[in-house]
Formats: structure tokens, C-alpha cells, sequence
């Protein structure tokens, strides 16, 4: 699928097909995840671990050249040349940049669609919150 | 009026370089080429995302191996416009971190990255993996370069 700007890609969708298909709720915030088999413990662990601060990350690869980053950070997230740019050469300088910061779901649906674009994007909880 | 841009590759230096894109678009088949870590998420969930990329890589690398049709090798040109310059730009980023994968890992990232490489003092398999990996980002640089527009307004 294309991803287009203002709409990330399919995670959300993914998220909320396997959600139904398996028969667990789906809140809407914070994100839960819960099966009318798991006991309430459970439940409320799953909460924790899901909501918060949830970090978009980008790693450095050798191989993706610096105007393809630059084009996908502006395609994905909207940047503007110069905020692209900056990104870029500090995933390229530092190894990683964090390009994205909020709730969980929308989180994922970033990584999503980074990897769409084979970048090398990770989800990290945000410990500073 | 939709922008296009044709490109006319050399067919004898072009050509022999297929054979290495369409062994390593085999194996892209069964493997993304940047696999992700997702070790957090449900394990159902986790395999519909590897299978929604892996799906997704998949139409891109049909549709680059097929710019090289009987057109191209009659006339030894490419066409690139805002219909396909997306799909093309991200399979060939797929191909290139394949090429990385299965030939050119002992060269070393450094040198990669850097592209001062000397092609000749390379043995054949990997001369022509670099051959592809340069070819595939020329390609990537002429859609960026002319296309970008396409991309981000698609």
C-alpha cells in the first residue's frame, strides 16, 4: 500500500482487524489489550505496559542513501526539508534519531510504515514519562 | 501533465547485472529486506505485520524487474513517472540492503558507506553485486532528484 501524508500506514488497521479477529476489546485511550480468558491481573499489566509515551526510532544502516531518508522523513512525517535533513544526519552521525513521540498505536503505525520504506524503525517506551 | 523521465541504460553493462537483482529479488520472496524487531508485540499480530510488509516488498520487486522488458532490452531504456517512481524507489532501497545481506557484507560498512571502492580489485560475484548496488542507487538518485514532487504530493 502507498502510505500518504497525514495518514501512516496500516499498523493501526492491522492492529484493530487482529484485535477483532481474536475477540479483544479495543479501547480507545489509553490503548488496551485485553481476552475475556485473561484474569483481571493480566489486564491490568498489559495496560501498563501499553500506555505512556511511545518513542518512533530510526537507526542508521549503511546502505539507504541520505536523499532517500531525507524523501521518506518527509513523506511519512511531513517534515520540511530542513527538520528532514537534520533527522537524517543524526541517525546518520549519532546512529539513531528519535522522529516521533506520542501514543502507542499511532506510534506503530509510524514504525509500520517506516519498515514499508525498509528503514530500520523501532518503538521505544519513553522512560521520561 | 504527468512528468516523466526516460533513462537509457547501456545494455551491455546493464544486462548482466540482472541476473544478480533477480537472485537476490528471489530471495526477498520469503524475507523482508530490513527485518524488523518486533519482539514485543502479540505473536498473531506480529506475523500479520511481517505478512502485510513482506507482501508489500513483494509488488515493488515484481515491479522493478519488470522495467526490464522486451522494451528495454530493444531499446535499452527505463521510464520512470509518478505512477510507479514510488514503488520503484523503495524496491530498489529492498534489493540494495539484500545485495548488502548475501555479497557485500565483507567489504565492510565503513567502505559501503563511503563508496570508495575499487570495483576491479573485486572477484566477479561481488564486482557485480556492487554493480548492481551502484546501478540501483543511481536509479533512486535520478527519481529523487526529478520525482520527488510525485512522491510526496501522491
Amino acid at each position: 500500500m502507498v502510505p500518504q501524508r497525514g495518514r501512516v500506514g496500516r499498523a493501526e488497521d492491522l492492529r484493530e482487524s487482529h484485535l477483532q479477529a481474536s475477540g479483544a476489546r479495543v479501547h480507545s485511550l489509553p490503548v488496551v489489550i485485553s481476552n475475556s480468558k485473561l484474569q483481571p491481573a493480566e489486564d491490568v499489566r498489559t495496560e501498563l505496559a501499553l500506555e505512556g509515551r511511545w518513542l518512533v526510532v530510526v537507526l542508521n544502516d549503511p546502505v539507504n542513501l541520505m536523499s532517500y531518508v531525507v524523501l521518506v522523513f518527509k513523506k511519512v512525517f511531513g517534515f520540511d526539508e530542513q527538520t528532514a535533513r537534520q533527522r537524517m544526519l543524526e541517525v546518520h552521525e549519532q546512529g539513531r534519531s528519535v522522529v516521533w513521540g506520542g501514543l502507542r498505536e499511532k506510534a506503530e503505525a509510524y514504525v509500520f510504515t517506516l519498515q514499508q520504506w525498509h528503514l530500520t524503525a523501532i518503538l521505544e517506551h519513553d522512560e521520561t514519562h | 501533465m504527468m512528468k516523466r523521465i526516460e533513462v537509457r541504460l547501456a545494455l551491455p553493462v546493464v544486462a548482466p547485472l540482472l541476473d544478480v537483482i533477480k537472485e537476490v529479488a528471489d530471495d526477498l520472496r520469503e524475507n523482508l529486506a530490513a527485518p524488523p524487531d518486533l519482539a514485543d508485540l502479540e505473536s498473531e499480530f506480529r506475523d500479520a505485520w511481517v505478512a502485510e510488509l513482506l507482501g508489500g516488498q513483494n509488488r515493488e520487486v515484481e515491479a522493478l524487474l519488470a522495467l526490464f522488458d522486451e522494451e528495454f532490452f530493444s531499446e535499452g531504456i527505463v521510464a520512470f513517472d509518478s505512477d510507479n517512481a514510488e514503488t520503484i524507489v523503495r524496491a530498489a532501497a529492498a534489493v540494495r540492503l539484500q545485495l548488502r545481506e548475501r555479497h557485500l557484507k565483507p567489504l565492510g560498512d565503513e567502505l559501503l558507506e563511503g563508496g570508495d571502492i575499487n570495483v576491479m580489485t573485486l572477484e566477479e560475484k561481488p564486482r557485480k553485486a556492487f554493480m548492481c548496488y551502484l546501478f540501483l542507487a543511481t536509479i533512486q538518485e535520478l527519481i529523487i532528484q526529478h520525482l520527488d514532487k510525485s512522491i510526496l504530493d501522491a
